[in-house]
């Protein structure tokens, strides 16, 4: 019995040890951080609102753009000894033009996040999150609440655009699935354009009244969404959907998904371009209400006085490159500032030379994209009688009267002669001047030396190299310095400014009305800026064919050369290429480059192919990865994928 | 050279006070030992106990009196014995499996109780079990092996790799021989899940630590090294035991006087194995064709007059100069052939009634192969200095308590070269086959023209056609420019209790221990910017030179040294462990035993980072903790029938509290058959031995994610996504990001085992272990994949839908004996196989089957399936496209031609298969030799590993690719367009990735047969004759030489092929050692 006593005791230590083992692996404390702690306060939830941007701020037009890369503005070889944007992987955009473009694993992958893509589902929900939580803040006021909501419900209808303008029909996240929701639940289906467009323009409706129509406190608040924003981008989504990509495509008219539902409307519907119309208008005059205007250079007092071809050259450089808020054209900029002006720079000294890696260059621009450019008679070289457009590969010196242009006397062809201000604005190429690049008295500019391996800006090795001949200067600001020492005066690249604003409402006018002198009034603006006469003048005086700008569809055929002369190299003109569906043809031409080896100019400027672009009806819409169609089975892969 | 930085490296005792404690400490239980005087008498009568070094009493050990042959007397079950002796006669206590031994009788020493230490010939008899309990391999039910600690004496200051192939059940292999990083991989059974954590519970005297921790433990101080294999061994460690677990308990002081050992070994080091590298005029003339056979136009990279001057530098010709026409053997200019490593260690012990004592010391000095260069004032050649002490001091408090104190301290010291990737391993080895041969040399002497002599003039080339651009790294100067460190150090302190409670009731005691102890770690860089030159000019006539100097910018190049401080990492450990045990025999053949054990333990992190971010985390700074209680209870039959219950009830903290504690329940029992009255003297004569056992029952673990807590969210509200706003984006905030969701549905992991075992004996001198057993692992933990992307989340979701299933059988056999005159041999061998494969997996519904992993082995590989060749351009273009990246090329005639398996005309990773066998070796298999005459002892032991695949990483081996090297085997073999091998090792040659991209995916091209066997040690020794160690007042003094790995065997022949993909790593070493050890 003794024995039996003492085993009870044992039993009940041990007992009384297993109870407190229990207390013992409680070793989180109440305030562990979770999704609640970030709306205790206001602090915290601007803290989440900000992370709402986060995801849009990645997304400056740049080497993860696909209009940026696939739109034949600018070439990137693939045959590079090495990798100079940082690897091989961030390269794969440009390359997509080869018809590299997979299902596996695509390329620029904005629905997964992958490929250079941004996660843009993620931003959705987090958007969703800030939505479901932001009646939390106490000490939130209202004005500033329904600000916020307004910001986020912008962004939540910008990403959904984003998709939209990639992938076409889109499973729209109106609100957020619960973490453990069912199997079924989760695999949400397409849906159509139009319901997409329907709710991504109701969203923005739903934001304009609350938010600020102009930023009053640049100092801290440049960067967040205004109400020109939110309407400039309603007047751009709105004219998308009107545009023949989204507007009675037939080859999409097939496009259904598991159910059968057609996911693109079959038929043209002619009220799409009056909606886009009224949009744009309202666009146009909220931002002229706020005073805003193209730009023009304003000399800061420590620069020479610039002579008035040069202020032409420039009014256009700056208007990319000029601050934001000394900048009365932009409507909307990303706060990232463009990242590859490095690409961009041609080498101009030999500082330069010995700090290769500082600028590669390597950007190069086919020359069939130097050949878009106007002539200075403001009207396309193969129009113009009086450019001699059969014989611009011929061998011509530099007159003196292009000395702002190309260095006086410099040996080169016809075609860089007697061309339009915008032409030698954002192209810098073998004989033109640059002014910048901690050079700026006018009459001494620096020039491009682009011929043979023994020239500055010539190919001394194959990684280091632009091999068209071409740079697009366009996105270096003047005040950068590239030299053996490096140092860029960043630039946010708009997203939106007036100049394209004025085009596109431009081009939606002549698609409701045809042209009209208020069509043709917006287009002259954006002209008279670049040095030109108005597209009347212009076409009645030097064009061969003088009546285009008479008839609808000439017009049109000019505010789609205008736009993309303007808006090139911005990141821009890819999207409006597919939306107009005619990207296929503009990619139906061998790129081509100088022959950058020679070192004379007759040698220099011979053709060479440099590559052959290949994109079919299918490249219109971006494909879905392969895997996503397997996880969610309901999902259907976009035509001819 | 080098005045103007001259530092100094001069390493501090880490620990000086230690040390003295440790001493004095020594001396003073040095003072307890009371040693028997031996007096004169007539017959009378000896008792006494014969027990085991693990204090089991021994039964039938046979004690005789020497010169009396009627004098003599047998233990009983017990140990006990009763013996008739004269006073000064020798008594000779002997028996099978033990060392003999002698004692004097004498009269005033009636009582006497000996130790007998095993045979080391023989696989012991005891075997130490969970939570360090003693058992007769009789009793024994589980699955454990237990090895002789001297078998894995190997000349390594590694003990992890002396394990492969000694051990049956455990699967090793090492892959980098780097001092330092030179751990094998090694797992129970194979690879038995894919879940996070796959190796064994390592617990060196019951004390949870690392892999590092094991690889430093002294052979010498190790008293049993035992491995818990099956559910029934490991059951008591519960959530923890699943992988198995390795069990180390370290030397005790036996009572007697003082016995010193001490041993010293010096050994050379070489690698096993060199790549082979084509040389410079091969590589350049390579490397036009890899230029011209992709594109006809393009220019040659060199000229033929660069080849020739490249010629005649080599031939060493008159008017050659090696400086303006370099032709560099990088692997000569880096690595030396051998280098020196010295060990020492020594031990005390001994002890008296009262107290025993244990004390350990050792110094190891592991030293890589890099030259060391006079002009630096720095030692930047690797270096691992490790330092341990050992003290275990039993005390005997009261006659039925039992005190232990174990103190120990590890040190290391590891010094080595920069690295890029920010790691310790050495990658001179890629480094010096990633550069230009012939564009530079690694140095150019002090130049009269610079007059500069401060500096160490490195060559390197710009970029063709610029100036001042660094073109090219020089491994020459990335391996001088400075040097890397790490400190690390376990101090570790433990008191056990053991008090018999006998008085309670007979057989019952408890042992109560508790540990502490307290890791720190930290590592540094120190380190200048190299100067580079390249030749300016050069006048042929005079042979004279001049240099410029390339990186001449302001902060490219510095003479002074810059310091960076590293990683710090500072954790603390505590344990506590309560033991009661109840043991009895009741009547006389019935016996029970019972175990019950209560351990908590805790963990915590200086540095608590998440490991998804590598931000500092708060849930990774709360302490991680685990709780247990398990228990046994036995039962055996006249020695016959044995039948065992075991449990664990385990709690950890990461789970919900609804999951937070599991129960882990097993059986077992055994049938000993030749204790069976049927079994009789004719069959014993033969077979003397037979047993079968076996067990089933579920082990846990709960190591299943890197995510600290399952159940809570992981939000990081300060960071992660962030954005910016304002004129000069100077409003800014860090965003919130979530690294975790809330699931608290997470749970263990578990296994299922079965076990089924044989144990035989032939002749009494053949023993045979044969197992074999089955394991379903479930509750794997992995990320679903059925979640759409359109859900956003911002972190994968996982739940417990894994399983894995394993088979396989451990053997082992050894055999011993004795022949007349001195000479004996023993042999041994063992041989694990072990298949793993994954059971449930989610993946996406693929319409090919050959892609679903469920079936698939453990560790395989996936890739496509090389045809052969291209034969040409029009085949290639004919064939389905094989587009690989955005700016790939699309291939040629001599790139390499995959399988379309799915007919789809392309070439997609729905074409991938699983390739080959696992990466993880499935056979490990290992046999010795040993055999003696008199003094001289000779043994060898060879090693294997059998059905393993790798796969040669081919960005890795790629010619010319960052300036890569040519290999001699891609030299000799490759496609070209004059000799058009289809079956070539390696493809048509490219100078870019885009241009070869075709040929850089995985694809059974580049699968390699990973099986190999070696001759993993051979040994000699001589032991000095009695006499003569007598004069030199040692009891015992024995020399030998050692050889590790010199001889390997396998279809592999570019590189070791232990190191498997790595082979570019440090390469594993061959080692040949000469060793004395001497017992005072």
């Amino acid at each position: 019995m003794k024995l039996n006593y003492k085993i009870i005791i044992l039993i009940a230590i041990v007992a009384g040890m297993v109870q407190s083992c229990k207390k013992y692996l409680d070793v989180t404390p109440d305030n562990v951080a979770t999704i609640d702690y970030a709306f205790r306060n206001r602090n915290e939830a601007e803290n989440y609102l900000f992370t709402c941007y986060s995801t849009l701020q990645n997304m400056v037009p740049s080497n993860n753009d696909a209009a940026f890369t696939t739109s034949g503005e600018i070439y990137f070889p693939n045959t590079l000894t090495e990798a100079t944007l940082g690897n091989r992987e961030a390269e794969q955009g440009f390359h997509l033009i080869r018809g590299v473009q997979n299902t596996d694993n695509p390329s620029l992958n904005y629905w997964d996040g992958e490929q250079l893509g941004q996660p843009i589902f993620k931003a959705i929900r987090r958007c969703n999150i800030f939505l479901e939580n932001i009646s939390k803040p106490k000490d939130l006021p209202q004005f500033e609440r329904n600000r916020w909501i307004a910001e986020v419900k912008f962004l939540k209808a910008y990403y959904h655009f984003y998709l939209l303008r990639m992938y076409g029909p889109i499973a729209l996240i109106r609100d957020n699935l619960a973490i453990d929701a069912g199997t079924e639940e989760v695999r949400v289906k397409r849906e159509p354009v139009d319901a997409c467009f329907q709710y991504i323009t109701s969203l923005l409706d739903e934001a304009t009244p609350d938010l600020p129509r102009t930023i009053q406190d640049p100092a801290q608040s440049l960067g967040r969404i205004t109400q020109l924003i939110s309407l400039t981008l309603k007047a751009e989504i709105l004219t998308t959907q009107a545009s023949p990509l989204f507007n009675g495509n037939r080859d999409y008219a097939s496009f259904k998904d598991k159910d059968g539902v057609n996911l693109f409307p079959a038929a043209f519907q002619a009220e799409k371009w009056s909606k886009a119309m009224l949009a744009c208008q309202e666009a146009v005059k909220a931002c002229e209400q706020s005073n805003m205007s193209l730009y023009h250079f304003v000399s800061p007092g420590n620069l020479p006085t610039i002579p008035a071809p040069l202020k032409t050259v420039m009014d256009i450089r700056q208007s990319i490159t000029e601050n934001w808020e000394k900048n009365s054209e932009v409507i909307w900029a990303l706060n990232s500032s463009f990242n590859l002006q490095s690409m961009a720079m041609p080498r101009l000294t030999a500082a330069m030379v010995q700090n290769m890696g500082g600028a590669p260059g390597n950007f190069a621009v086919p020359i069939g994209m130097a050949e878009l450019f106007y002539s200075k008679n403001g009207v396309p070289i193969n129009e113009d009688p009086g450019y001699d457009y059969r014989g611009r590969y011929a061998v011509a010196t530099v007159a003196a009267d292009h000395k702002y242009y190309m260095k006086s006397g410099y040996q080169t062809i016809k075609m860089h002669v007697d061309r339009e201000p915008r032409f030698y604005a954002d192209l810098s190429f073998d004989g033109s001047c640059f002014f910048g690049n901690g050079q700026t008295d006018p009459e001494n500019m620096l020039f491009v030396q682009a011929r043979g391996a023994t020239s500055i800006a010539g190919p001394k090795d194959n990684i280091r190299v632009n091999v068209s001949g071409y740079w697009p200067s366009k996105l270096v600001n003047y005040q950068s310095v590239f030299g053996t020492e490096v140092t860029q005066a960043g630039f946010k690249l708009p997203l939106m400014r007036l100049a394209g604003l004025y085009l596109l409402y431009a081009e939606t006018l002549n698609e409701v009305n045809g042209p009209s002198a208020e069509a043709y009034s917006y287009i002259d603006k954006v002209r008279a800026r670049a040095g030109l006469k108005g597209v009347q003048e212009s076409w009645s005086l030097y064009s061969s064919n003088p009546g285009k700008a008479a008839s609808k569809d000439g017009l049109r055929a000019i505010i789609q050369q205008e736009r993309r002369i303007e808006l090139c190299f911005e990141g821009r003109i890819g999207w409006d290429l597919r939306r107009w569906k005619i990207i296929q043809d503009v990619l139906s031409k061998p790129l081509q480059g100088w022959n950058i080896q020679d070192a004379t100019p007759e040698g220099y400027y011979r053709q060479r192919n440099l590559v052959i672009p290949s994109f079919g009806l299918k490249d219109y819409l971006w494909p879905i990865k392969y895997n996503d169609l397997i996880v969610n089975p309901n999902l259907v892969q976009n035509p001819y994928w | 050279m080098n005045q103007n930085f001259t530092i100094l490296v001069r390493r501090r005792p880490y620990s000086g006070n230690l040390w003295i404690l440790f001493a004095i400490l020594g001396i003073g239980i040095l003072q307890l030992i009371n040693p028997a005087m031996a007096q004169q008498g007539n017959t009378f009568k000896i008792t006494g106990t014969v027990k085991d070094s693990l204090g089991l009493g021994i039964p039938g050990v046979s004690l005789q009196v020497k010169g009396q042959s009627n004098m003599g007397s047998v233990t009983d079950g017990d140990g006990k014995f009763t013996l008739n002796a004269i006073a000064n006669a020798t008594v000779v206590v002997s028996s099978v499996g033990f060392k003999t031994k002698t004692f004097i009788a004498s009269l005033d020493k009636t009582r006497v109780d000996l130790i007998l230490s095993s045979d080391d010939n023989n696989l012991s008899d005891v075997v130490v079990t969970a939570f360090g309990k003693k058992e007769r391999r009789e009793a024994m039910v589980g699955s454990v092996t237990s090895i002789t600690p001297s078998k894995l004496k190997i000349p390594s200051s590694n003990l992890t790799n002396a394990m492969a192939g000694q051990i049956a059940g455990v699967v090793a292999y090492q892959r980098s021989g780097q001092p330092g990083l030179d751990n094998s991989s090694f797992f129970i059974r194979g690879v038995t899940t894919f879940g996070y954590k796959q190796d064994p519970l390592i617990l060196v005297d019951n004390v949870e630590l690392t892999a590092n921790d094991l690889a430093r433990l002294q052979v010498d101080d190790i008293a049993s090294f035992s491995i818990l294999k099956d559910a029934s061994a490991t059951a008591l460690y519960g959530a923890r035991g699943a992988n198995g677990v390795i069990l180390v308990t370290t030397k005790e002081g036996v009572e007697g006087n003082a016995k010193v050992n001490v041993r010293f070994e010096n050994s050379i080091s070489q690698s096993t194995q060199n790549l082979d590298i084509a040389d410079p005029i091969t590589f350049m003339k390579m490397y036009n064709e890899a230029i011209t056979t992709r594109n006809p136009l393009g220019v040659p990279r060199f000229t033929q007059n660069d080849i020739f001057n490249r010629e005649q530098t080599l031939n060493n010709a008159p008017g050659s100069n090696k400086y303006v026409y370099p032709a560099v053997n990088w692997i000569d200019e880096l690595f030396k052939e051998s280098t020196n490593n010295q060990r020492l260690n020594g031990s005390v012990s001994g002890g008296g009634k009262v107290a025993r004592y244990y004390i350990g010391t050792s110094y190891n000095r592991d030293n890589g192969i890099l030259k060391v260069s006079p002009v630096n004032n720095f030692n930047n050649n690797v270096k691992l200095e490790n330092y341990q002490l050992r003290s275990n001091v039993n005390i005997n408090v009261t006659k039925t308590t039992e005190i232990v104190l174990r103190l120990s301290g590890t040190f290391d010291e590891y010094n080595g070269p920069i690295t890029d990737d920010g790691s310790f391993s050495a990658d001179l080895y890629k480094k010096a086959l990633h550069t230009s041969p012939v564009l530079f040399p690694a140095f150019y002497p002090a130049d009269p023209s610079t007059g500069i002599d401060t500096h160490i003039l490195f060559g390197n080339s710009s970029t063709e056609g610029t100036g001042n651009t660094v073109g090219y790294s020089n491994p020459y100067a990335d391996m001088m420019k400075g040097y890397k460190s790490f400190s690390r150090s376990r101090m570790s302190a433990q008191l056990e209790l053991n008090q018999d409670l006998g008085f309670l009731t007979k057989g019952l005691s408890f042992k109560g221990m508790f540990n502490t102890n307290r890791y720190s770690y930290f590592d540094l860089t120190r380190q200048y910017s190299p100067f580079f030159y390249n030749v300016a000019s050069y006048d042929r006539i005079s042979n004279q030179y001049s240099l410029n100097w390339i990186n001449n910018q302001p902060g490219q190049a510095s003479e002074y040294l810059s310091f960076e401080p590293g990683f710090k990492d500072v954790n603390t450990f505590v344990y506590m462990q309560g033991v009661i045990d109840y043991s009895r025999q009741l009547g006389n053949k019935h016996n029970i035993s019972s175990t019950i054990i209560a351990t908590r333990q805790q963990r915590l992190y200086a540095n608590a980072t998440d490991p998804q971010t590598n931000l500092p985390s708060l849930q990774y700074s709360l302490p991680y903790r685990n709780v247990g209680l398990s228990g046994r209870l036995g039962y055996s039959y006249d020695s016959r029938y044995f039948a065992e219950f075991n449990f664990g009830y385990n709690g950890s903290e990461r789970f919900a509290e609804k999951n937070r504690f599991g129960f882990f329940p097993t059986i077992g029992g055994s049938w000993v058959v030749s204790n069976e009255a049927f079994w009789n003297a004719n069959v014993k004569k033969v077979m003397n031995k037979l047993k079968v056992r076996a067990s089933y029952g579920l082990v846990g673990n709960d190591a299943i994610g890197a995510q600290r807590f399952f159940y809570l969210s992981n939000v990081n509200l300060n960071g992660g996504n962030p954005a910016f706003f304002g004129q000069n984006n100077g409003v800014t905030r860090p965003g919130v990001s979530i690294t975790n969701y809330a699931n608290d549905a997470v749970t263990w992991e578990t296994s299922r085992q079965t076990n089924i075992g044989l144990e035989m004996s032939f002749f009494n001198s053949l023993n045979i272990i044969a197992e074999v057993y089955k394991q379903h692992r479930y509750n794997i933990l992995m990320e679903r994949a059925s979640i759409p992307t359109s859900m956003g989340l911002e972190s994968a979701v996982s739940a417990n839908l894994g399983t894995a299933d394993s088979r396989g059988i451990d053997f082992s056999a050894d055999y011993s004996k004795t022949f007349r005159g001195g000479f004996w041999m023993s042999g041994r061998m063992n041989f694990t196989f072990s298949q793993n494969k994954y059971g449930q997996y989610e993946q996406p519904a693929y319409r090919e089957p050959w892609r679903i992993l469920s079936g698939q082995k453990i560790g395989v590989r996936w890739g496509y399936i090389a045809e052969r060749l291209f034969v040409d351009d029009q085949e290639a273009a004919a064939s389905p496209a094989q587009l690989f990246g955005s700016g790939a090329s699309a291939p040629k005639g001599g790139d390499i031609k995959y399988t379309d398996l799915n007919n789809d005309g392309k070439i997609t990773e729905a074409d991938q298969v699983f390739l080959g066998l696992p990466s993880t070796p499935e056979i490990v298999y290992g046999a010795g030799l040993s055999m003696g005459f008199k003094k001289i002892d000779l043994s060898m032991f060879f090693q294997g590993v059998g059905r393993t695949s790798f796969f040669i990483n081919p960005s890795d081996v790629s010619p010319f690719l960052q300036n890569r090297q040519v290999l001699q085997v891609f030299a000799d073999s490759h496609w070209t367009e004059e000799n058009q091998d289809l079956y070539a090792k390696y493809p048509r040659l490219g100078t870019t990735a885009p241009e070869i991209s075709n040929n850089l995916q995985t694809s059974s091209w580049w699968m390699r047969d990973g099986a190999f066997i070696r001759l993993k040690s051979v040994e000699i020794g001589y032991t000095f004759p009695d006499k003569l160690a007598k004069k030199a007042f040692l009891s015992n003094c024995r020399i030998y030489f050692n050889a590790l790995n010199p001889f390997t065997w396998s279809r592999f022949k570019d590189w070791d092929p232990e190191l498997a993909s790595n082979g570019f790593s440090y390469p594993i070493q061959k080692v040949y050692n000469i060793g004395i050890n001497v017992n005072l």
